[in-house]
């Protein structure tokens, strides 16, 4: 993502690292996140995810600059999470609560909550008001937490793996949820999921982490000008490895097309001969910009 | 502190159940072998105590049944209190509760304003009230309803007002000096979970045995001691005029000096926090405190 100015700007973070102890969990990353924007943040397990989501929100020590909806989450966490909403798992309601004292609860708590709209939302759910969260499935668990934090009326949304849990109804009742009647324009949402074909329709940008480091930030727009997939049958394949593609993979229903390599920037002309044009999948991309160099995909 | 009432509602939606079953169970513990059993004295008892027996009866009922509730209560609530720093990592929802706008100080100190005052307090109500459906049974089984409606209860009801408004009254003193050992056991908690307080008890109790008899340094010991001794007397005694009954004494006289006994005693109480004892519990208890808020604002213990 290009810097927007900072008017625009609901998140801006320069050289941002987080450390535990002697572990960087997050080294040196800067981006900024507009208004009205869906933003994937994608890296896996250990990349930094959930440590970079917890500075956003006051709950990690960062070093560097980091605003969010222009407050320090540090120092003015309360007033941020006021106009912020953060799921950092949606396993962790407590347990002993039934859902009624949960929507009781944040209805004191959280000044822009909905007790009308969270009603409304869980009506679309299995879940009932008088159900006890010990009781619920771990599914269940998961819709009634997206609809506690989908009815405040926050600016930002920050959701750290939400539909883990769910099935792929309930997943995709909750997308159509988040774009259709949340996502207005003026509000953006920081979404880290491992189920990256799913939500890659729904992305307006993506930020990637390998290893803390920030290795990708971009428009998915910008992602579709930047990088090149051709597909290829298998016989050029050394032919295009020559050229050092970021990634070399199988595609499924190709026919004899099966093989594609995916290039940073335009590859040369004679390159782009041996094979046809292709949009490349978010998928192939994370797994290009943060697999281990010495793990060949092609090979089996 | 705008969130003061939601987190106090959490409290009472979390701990209600808990609450009604540590006063009834042990309330129909007393009631139910009073319903079905005998009541016997003897002749020496009821010889001393001649046309009074059943004032002295329910006297005795309506203080030992406010003070047992108020103790169950109260020393229950001390256990919660401790533990409320860690007690929502077990089903993990510290991490809903601080993606809530709630500042650490006030998530930390709503709880202890719930179960070290407002239930105690509430429990020496109830035990007062309890205490008067005791004295019913207990009075009609060794008499008569009539004689149990005969008793003086206005002047019984204004005495026992009073002497749980004393205790009421002093709950904030008693606790302010007992902080210090509170939140120190809190913070032990959260750094030491299960062990916390275990550690506390070794590091003080053990700790404070070695440094007098092996060291000769018995200051911690006696520093325990003077807070724990404080706290009683914040709560009944301050006065150095305990609460009494001769057997030699009109009950009537006694009864009717109560209110006035309650008053002067909870003054003597006020009148001991001016000491440097009490500045340096003020002082450490905010220090302690401090602790625990900076734990808190590290992540509560809980990682990424």
């Amino acid at each position: 993502m290009k810097p927007e100015t900072t008017d625009s700007a609901l998140v801006e973070a320069r050289n941002l690292s987080v450390s535990y102890g002697a572990k960087r969990a997050v080294d040196d990353v800067s981006f900024t996140i507009p208004k009205g924007r869906v933003v994937g943040l994608l890296g896996h397990n250990g990349a930094g995810k959930t440590t970079l989501m917890k500075a956003m929100v006051g709950l990690a020590q960062p070093q560097g600059e980091l605003t969010v909806l222009g407050l320090n989450p540090l120092k003015q966490r309360v007033q941020l999470l006021q106009s912020a909403c953060y799921i950092p798992d949606v396993a962790i309601l407590p347990r002993w609560a039934r859902v009624s004292d949960l929507i009781t609860l944040m209805s004191g708590l959280h000044p822009k909550f909905s007790a009308d709209r969270a009603r409304a939302l869980l009506k679309r759910t299995s879940v009932k008001l008088s159900d006890k969260v010990k009781s619920l499935s771990k599914g269940m668990v998961a819709q009634a937490h997206l609809a506690l934090v989908a009815a405040i009326d926050a600016q930002l949304m920050i959701l750290d793996e939400p539909t883990l849990g769910l099935d792929v109804l309930s997943r995709k009742a909750f997308y159509e949820m988040l774009i259709d009647e949340w996502c207005d324009g003026q509000r953006s949402v920081l979404i880290s999921t491992h189920q990256v074909e799913e939500i890659e329709s729904l992305l307006s940008d993506v930020l990637m982490l390998n290893e803390g480091k920030l290795v990708l930030s971009i428009s998915l727009e910008d992602m579709d000008r930047r990088f090149v997939a051709l597909s290829h049958d298998a016989s050029v394949a050394e032919q295009m490895a020559a050229a050092h593609p970021l990634l070399k993979y199988r595609v499924q229903g190709a026919g004899s097309m099966n093989q594609a390599s995916l290039f940073d920037g335009e590859p040369p002309p004679h390159v782009q001969a041996l094979g046809k044009r292709m949009r490349p999948s978010l998928v192939d991309l994370f797994v290009a910009l943060t697999r281990k160099p010495e793990l060949d995909r092609t090979h089996f | 502190m705008n969130n003061l009432l939601p987190l106090m509602q959490r409290e009472w939606l979390q701990h209600r159940f808990a609450w009604a079953l540590l006063v009834l169970v042990p309330l129909a513990l007393a009631v139910l072998p009073l319903t079905f059993g005998q009541v016997e004295f003897d002749s020496d008892v009821t010889s001393r105590a001649g046309p009074d027996l059943a004032l002295m009866v329910a006297l005795i009922a309506m203080i030992i049944t406010t003070a047992v509730m108020f103790l169950i209560l109260w020393i229950s609530s001390i256990f919660i209190a401790v533990g409320t720093p860690r007690r929502d990592h077990g089903d993990r929802s510290i991490e809903f509760w601080m993606s809530l706008p709630t500042g650490h100080t006030e998530s930390l100190v709503t709880p202890l304003l719930v179960h070290l005052l407002l239930v105690p307090a509430a429990a020496l109500v109830v035990g007062l009230i309890s205490s008067v459906a005791v004295s019913l049974l207990l009075v009609t089984r060794f008499e008569s309803l009539s004689g149990w409606f005969a008793l003086p209860w206005g002047q019984l009801l204004a005495a026992g007002l009073a002497v749980v408004a004393r205790v009421m009254a002093g709950l904030p003193m008693a606790t302010l000096w007992l902080l210090p050992v509170l939140l120190l056991a809190m913070l032990s908690n959260a750094l030491f979970k299960r062990w916390g307080l275990p550690v506390v008890a070794v590091a003080l109790g053990v700790g404070g045995s070695v440094l007098a008899q092996v060291f000769g340094q018995p200051w911690l010991l006696q520093a325990l001691g003077r807070v724990f001794s404080e706290a009683a007397v914040a709560l009944v005694g301050a006065s150095g005029k305990g609460l009494k009954i001769d057997a030699n004494e009109d009950p009537m006289a006694v009864l009717q000096a109560l209110p006035a006994w309650a008053a002067a005693d909870w003054l003597a109480a006020v009148r001991q926090l001016a000491s440097p004892a009490f500045l340096l519990v003020l002082l450490l208890s905010a220090v302690l405190l401090a602790g625990l808020v900076l734990w808190r604002q590290r992540g509560a213990g809980h990682s990424a």
